[in-house]
């Protein structure tokens, strides 16, 4: 499937991700795609609450499609012509947790990427993601490897290389915060007191992140996060999501 | 100038809150009311009217009915030990119409929905539990939607009744629907029809 990516495909055609699909009116949904060409965008299915044929069960949150776009001169709205379903990723229906995890990641994707602002690596990274979960990857860890990913390949890449205003990174000086305000890791010496914002982060969580963004997606699998260090980490990326994104994403109340 | 009366351009915003209604059907329908004698409008305004206060929800189905418990939970026909659970009043008056099934229902009033919110507390998943551990329930047919959000749910309900036990849990078929062509069925409903296959030896 991947050699898909790569190969042109005919003017007017995408691979895109459904990322939310809302009903229109009696009979149209309006689709939220992540496609690779075009990047996040909105469209317009007509017809697709009622037709038996075009549309039954292709619109479908997280499924892979090769849509047919058009623009449309009365709105902002993209119209959806057609649609061929590439992979439904079934385990993410069949199984909660699985369900859960790609809703934040489609969730995610919504949020920090702006309309019509394509980045085919973001795209590969969340097919690459749910294809993960799909086959059985554990939701949380595929969250923290997909949001490490996201942030660098935004620009937005958080410094764990030692404290913003030392510079240093050993236990001695530990324990380390995570403030997200600045972007980065401050050390107790440096600033002793603990400021609301900021969160306490263990030395092995500040390595194994420091891995994670070193190591290229496709040997992730490799990295071994204790359970602990897991949820530190999905915990300091909900507080850089909120204090970023200025909102609370709904899907993180219910992983952590 | 304002050519249309306040009172008919208030009726008009209001019938325009409708879904599906936009401001030509809004504005048409309003003016067959007035056209119309005034014991009409009188008769459609105290249905309106009394509706909120006559409708409530089945304390044991959440279903909308005019009495608690309502006429399903009510009636001695009905097997009370098979319980078909859906996500909302309309699916249940979907699956009524059919005729088809005699037992009674459980109405989630929703889906399992993390982007906005709602989780399995925001559902009656708890009073679906609950009522089958009282009641002696025998078979639980959960028939949500076969939608992502549904099929979720569908997974969440079945594990959440099988942690409990002593119950068996269903889940309403999916294939091909009558009078479809097998050519232009998609390959997920299709592998979803051979495996509920069924045996035709009655």
């Amino acid at each position: 499937m991947h050699g898909l990516f790569h190969q042109p495909l005919p003017p007017g055609q995408n691979l895109a991700v459904v990322l939310q699909v809302r009903d229109h009116g009696e009979s149209d949904k309006i689709v939220t795609l992540y496609t690779r060409g075009l990047g996040k965008l909105a469209s317009i299915a007509k017809g697709a609450k009622r037709s038996k044929k075009r549309f039954v069960n292709k619109l479908e949150p997280f499924s892979l499609l090769n849509v047919q776009l058009a623009t449309s001169r009365s709105s902002s709205l993209m119209r959806l012509d057609e649609a061929e379903l590439l992979a439904p990723y079934p385990a993410l229906r069949q199984e909660y947790p699985q369900y859960l995890a790609a809703t934040l990641l489609c969730e995610l994707v919504l949020h920090w990427t702006r309309e019509h602002d394509s980045d085919a690596e973001l795209f590969d990274l969340l097919t690459w993601a749910l294809s993960g979960l799909a086959s059985g990857g554990e939701g949380r860890r595929t969250i923290a490897f997909f949001h490490i990913k996201l942030l660098e390949i935004l620009g937005y890449r958080p410094s764990f290389d030692g404290c913003l205003d030392c510079g240093m990174l050993s236990a001695q000086k530990a324990p380390y915060r995570f403030s997200p305000l600045r972007n980065g890791l401050v050390c107790n010496s440096c600033e002793p007191a603990f400021s609301a914002n900021s969160l306490p982060i263990s030395m092995q969580t500040v390595q194994l992140l420091r891995k994670a963004q070193d190591l290229a997606q496709d040997k992730l699998e490799r990295l071994r996060f204790s359970k602990g260090a897991l949820l530190e980490t999905l915990a300091l990326l909900r507080r850089y999501d909120s204090h970023l994104l200025q909102r609370e994403l709904q899907s993180w109340n219910f992983l952590c | 100038m304002n050519v249309v009366p306040p009172a008919l351009a208030r009726l008009i915003a209001d019938l325009n809150r409708l879904p599906g209604i936009g401001r030509k059907t809004a504005t048409r329908l309003a003016l067959h009311i007035m056209r119309r004698p005034a014991s009409e409008a009188q008769s459609l305004a105290r249905d309106l009217a009394e509706l909120h206060g006559a409708i409530r929800l089945c304390a044991n189905c959440f279903a909308f009915s005019e009495t608690d418990p309502c006429a399903i939970c009510r009636d001695s026909e009905r097997d009370s030990r098979l319980v078909c659970v859906v996500e909302e009043p309309a699916d249940l008056m979907a699956i009524e119409k059919t005729g088809a099934f005699k037992g009674k229902y459980h109405i989630l009033h929703g889906v399992l929905s993390p982007m906005d919110g709602i989780g399995p507390e925001e559902l009656k998943v708890e009073a679906l539990v609950e009522r089958v551990r009282r009641q002696r329930v025998v078979e639980v047919l959960v028939a949500t939607s076969s939608t992502v959000p549904g099929e979720a749910t569908a997974a969440y309900l079945i594990k959440r009744l099988q942690e409990e036990g002593g119950v068996t849990v269903t889940r309403l078929a999916c294939g091909i629907p009558m009078g479809m062509d097998i050519k232009y069925a998609d390959e997920l409903t299709l592998s979803r029809a051979i495996e509920s296959r069924k045996d035709t030896r009655g």
